[in-house]
Formats: structure tokens, sequence, C-alpha cells
């Protein structure tokens, strides 16, 4: 398959130009960086990858359905700003889903996948595919259920909570030490101007992966050398639905996003 | 006794504050194990202090704050030997560790190391200050229980959490404090 060498190719050839450029202000930088790509390899992975999560998308299960005879909260194979509602309380389920999980939700109990079935590559591809539908959309995630009030406030706690042996939790850099650096990047304001929330999913060509936000907390907490929470596990949802809450009407500027 | 014990160690867990009841608390556990057994673990033995800091945003009331400094205090060990300044050299290499001291993610200290953050003080010519017993004393205090003299810190408190041993502060000491440490020397 091609699409693996073209992305080898283009994220080797601009390595060497982003280690250059330090102590630019990284969003014009990814900008930068995203315009180089385009012209080298002539598209960029983020359509690569949607590509991807289209044929996946309309791929049948063993059920014999393809994805778009799923919910993912605006009703059956509406997927024009579905993502930008997400995280939310699905009734058929009784439970809050991000994007992540309610992929996994339809190929499981629409589709007909067995759980172990389930690749890891193939939700983000299509979490991709479906989030570029929400390009251009505000974020409206409502705490309207009991159950989406519990998990926002578990995600505040665990927001704030110091823990560990390095004694921080997401606030200590992403609160008050935001515009600080220990790395390449400024600690962004995750809760408010920087509108994180919006940035993912993404493809992170500093390091040629593909992301959603489970990634990305998943990866904080390693930062600071704390235990992982486990993929599409409830601390992580509950710090999603805190993070997009905050995020509130911040507009998409395009998913999937393209960062460092 | 023990289960008593886990009862209130739970109550301060996450900065819950002891007005919570306990639904929430067993409801959070519950959430928490959900993360996987070793994430829940580093969470639900969160001690006192990170609780508190954890509960009041990083900024604890006034009242508090002479409390949690005694009780911070009371966390540092000391040599056996008594000797608080030790041996720059393997100061040197605790302080460069990313593992132990890893002082350079915020602090610049040999001049000619530029890779360094800057979250915290310049530490370069820290010396100047002299080696007087209680300057000697506040920096053993300060490095091996941050949170003694700064109540939640972003500078962690790496004695209290072995990450580095009594001996190898002392030897921190040293590096900072001793003349003919490269830290003090251009
Ligand atoms: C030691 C500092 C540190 C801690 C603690 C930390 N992060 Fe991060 N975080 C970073 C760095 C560095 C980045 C990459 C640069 C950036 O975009 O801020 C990042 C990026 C992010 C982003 C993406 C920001 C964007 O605009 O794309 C989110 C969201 C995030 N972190 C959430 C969290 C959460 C949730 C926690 C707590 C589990 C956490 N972080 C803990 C340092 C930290
Ligand atoms: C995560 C960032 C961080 C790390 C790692 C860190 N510090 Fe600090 N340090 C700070 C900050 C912030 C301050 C200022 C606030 C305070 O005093 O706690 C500070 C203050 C200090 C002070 C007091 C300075 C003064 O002028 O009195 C000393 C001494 C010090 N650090 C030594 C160290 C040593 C030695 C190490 C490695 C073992 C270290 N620090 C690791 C962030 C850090």
């Amino acid at each position: 398959m091609p699409l693996k060498a073209l992305l080898m190719a283009g994220a080797l050839a601009l390595m060497g130009l982003a280690l250059a450029q330090e102590g630019v202000d990284p969003r014009e930088e990814a900008k930068r960086q995203k315009q180089l790509l385009l012209e080298t390899a002539g598209i960029l992975p983020t359509e690569l990858i949607v590509e991807q999560g289209k044929d996946l998308f309309n791929r049948k299960g063993p059920s014999g359905k393809t994805m778009a005879e799923c919910d993912f909260g605006l009703g059956k194979g509406v997927l024009e700003g579905a993502a930008a509602r997400l995280p939310r309380y699905f009734l058929d389920t009784g439970k809050v889903e991000d994007l992540d999980s309610r992929i996994i939700t339809c190929m499981t109990r629409v589709q007909g996948f067995k759980p172990a079935q389930v690749k890891r590559s193939e939700v983000v591809a299509v979490a991709f595919y479906i989030a570029s539908h929400s390009t251009g959309k505000p974020i409206q995630v409502r705490l309207l259920f009991p159950e989406e009030r519990a998990l926002y406030a578990l995600g505040e706690k665990l927001f704030y909570a110091r823990s560990g042996a390095r004694d921080v939790g997401c606030a200590t850099c992403h609160v008050t030490y935001v515009g600080k650096r220990a790395g390449v990047l400024p600690y962004a304001d995750v809760l408010g101007k920087d509108k994180s929330w919006t940035h993912w999913p993404a493809y992170r060509y500093s390091n040629d992966q593909i992301w959603t936000m489970q990634d990305r907390i998943r990866a904080c907490y390693g930062n600071i050398a704390h235990p992982q929470p486990d993929l599409y596990s409830l601390p992580i949802l509950a710090l999603e639905l805190f993070l997009a809450y905050s995020n509130n009407g911040a507009v998409v500027e395009e998913w999937p996003a393209f960062v460092r | 006794m023990k289960r008593l014990a886990v009862m209130v160690a739970g109550l301060v867990l996450l900065g819950l504050g002891l007005s919570q009841v306990s639904p929430f608390r067993a409801r959070l556990e519950a959430v928490l194990h959900q993360g996987g057994h070793e994430f829940a673990q580093v969470m639900l033995s969160q001690d006192k202090g990170q609780a508190l800091c954890s509960q009041y945003r990083d900024k604890l009331p006034a009242d508090l704050i002479p409390g949690f400094l005694a009780e911070q205090k009371a966390l540092i060990k000391y040599p056996q030997s008594g000797k608080l300044l030790g041996d720059w050299k393997n100061g040197e290499k605790v302080f460069t560790d990313p593992k132990r001291g890893n002082c350079y993610a915020c602090h610049a200290g040999v001049a000619s190391e530029v890779a360094h953050g800057t979250m915290g003080p310049p530490l370069t010519d820290y010396g100047q200050r002299g080696t007087l017993e209680a300057v000697v004393r506040y920096t053993y205090e300060k490095i091996y229980n941050a949170w003694a003299y700064v109540p939640c810190s972003l500078m962690y408190r790496g004695g209290v959490h072995g990450l580095f041993t009594p001996e190898e502060t002392a030897d921190l000491v040293a590096f900072l404090l001793d003349p003919n440490s490269p830290i003090n020397r251009r």
C-alpha cells in the first residue's frame, strides 16, 4: 500500500525543518509544515486517514450492516456536526460515550464484531472520518443527564488532582503554568483560550502519529510518570467531558487537525 | 481499625474534603479502578498534602498554611551521619539524572548547560549564599521536600517520594553550595 510509504516520506522530509524551528509560534509552525507537506506529497496524512476511515465506515460487519446504521447522537447515519456534540449520554447503552467509544458501540452492537476484533487503528481512522464532518461547527456539549453531570464532576476532580511521585496534575501545567515550557511546546490553556478540545483528533507531524483525545490524555499521564488510565476507560471519559464542556462554543477550525 | 484508616484516607482523596458523603466516594473508587488498577492505586494513595493542594487548587487558605508546613517538615528524613553537605560530584549526577533529581527540567544549573527549563529560578551561582548552617539546612530541606517551604509548589517532593535518598540529597546540597562545584565556577 503506498499510503504508509507516502506518510513516511512526508514525515521524514519535514523532520529536519521541524527541529530547526524552535521558539516559533507552534500553531503558525504547524500551518507552515502542513503547507510544505501538501506541496511535497500532494496530499495530507489527515486526508489519507479520513479516506481509510470512510472505507471502514462503509464496510459491512458480520451482521451485514455498515456504520451508516449507527446513531452517533443526531440520528441514524447523521454525521454532520455529530462529533462536535460528543461526549454525551446515549439511551441505548445507558452510558456517556465519546467518539471513540461510540464507534466501538457501533462496531460491536450494530455491526456484530466481537470486542476483541476491534482494532485501535480502525477506531482512530473512523474517528478521523466522522470528525471531518464537524469542521466549522461549534462545540456543543451538554450536562443534561445525571450520568453526564456525575462524570463531569469526576473529570473536574481528576483535572485538579495532584498525585503520584511527581506531585502534579493536569492543572499544574495547563492552568498554573500556561505558556511556560519544559520541552519545545508551551503548555496550552486547555480550558480556555487555546480551545484544545478542537485540536483533536489530529495528526502529529513531529512523531508521525494519529491520535484522538484519548491518546493525548494518556500521553500526558505518561509525561508525569503516572500509570496511564486504560483506553476507553471512565477516567479518560470524565476528563474529556470536562475539557469538552469547558470549550463549549469554540468553533472547530479543522477536524482532523494537524499539530506538532 | 484498618477499615477506619482506609475510610479516612478515602475522605481526603482527590481533595474531596470531609463533607463528602460516601456513595460519591464509592463511585469514585469504582470509576478509578475502571481505568486500571495501577492508575487507581496512584490516585487512591494521594497523601494529605496532595489532597489539600487538589482541594484548594494550590491556593491554601491562610489559616491552613502553618499546619501544612509543619506536616511537610515532619516528612523530612536526614542522613544517618547528620552531614547535610555531601559530595558535589555525586550530587551533579543526581541533579542531571531525569529519573532522580531531574533538576534541569525546571532550573538553570551549570552555566555552560543550555538545555534547561525555566519554571524554577536559576540555581547558577547558588553558592554565593555561603555555607552557614542555616543556608545548608534550608537548602537540604527545600530539596528533600519543596512543600515544607512553599505549599503546593510545582517543585515535587523528590526526597519524600524516594526519588533520591537523604545521602543523595546532601550530595545535591553540596552541588549547589560547594565552592568547587561547577555551578559556582564560570
Ligand atoms: C508536566 C506538564 C503536563 C501535565 C501535568 C499535563 N500535561 Fe497535557 N500537555 C503537556 C504538554 C507539554 C503538551 C503538548 C503541548 C501543548 O499543546 O500544551 C500537552 C498537551 C495537552 C493537550 C492538547 C493541547 C492542545 O491544545 O492541543 C491536552 C488536551 C492536554 N495536554 C490535557 C492534559 C490532561 C487532561 C492532563 C492531566 C491528566 C494533562 N494534560 C497533564 C504537558 C502536561
Ligand atoms: C517541576 C519543576 C521543578 C523541578 C523538577 C525542580 N524544581 Fe526546584 N523549584 C521549582 C520552582 C517552581 C521553584 C520556586 C518555588 C519554590 O520555591 O518551590 C523551585 C525552587 C527551588 C529552590 C529554592 C531556590 C531559592 O532561591 O531559594 C531550590 C534550592 C531548588 N528549587 C532546587 C532544586 C533541585 C536541586 C532540584 C532537583 C532535585 C529541583 N529544584 C527540581 C521547580 C522545580
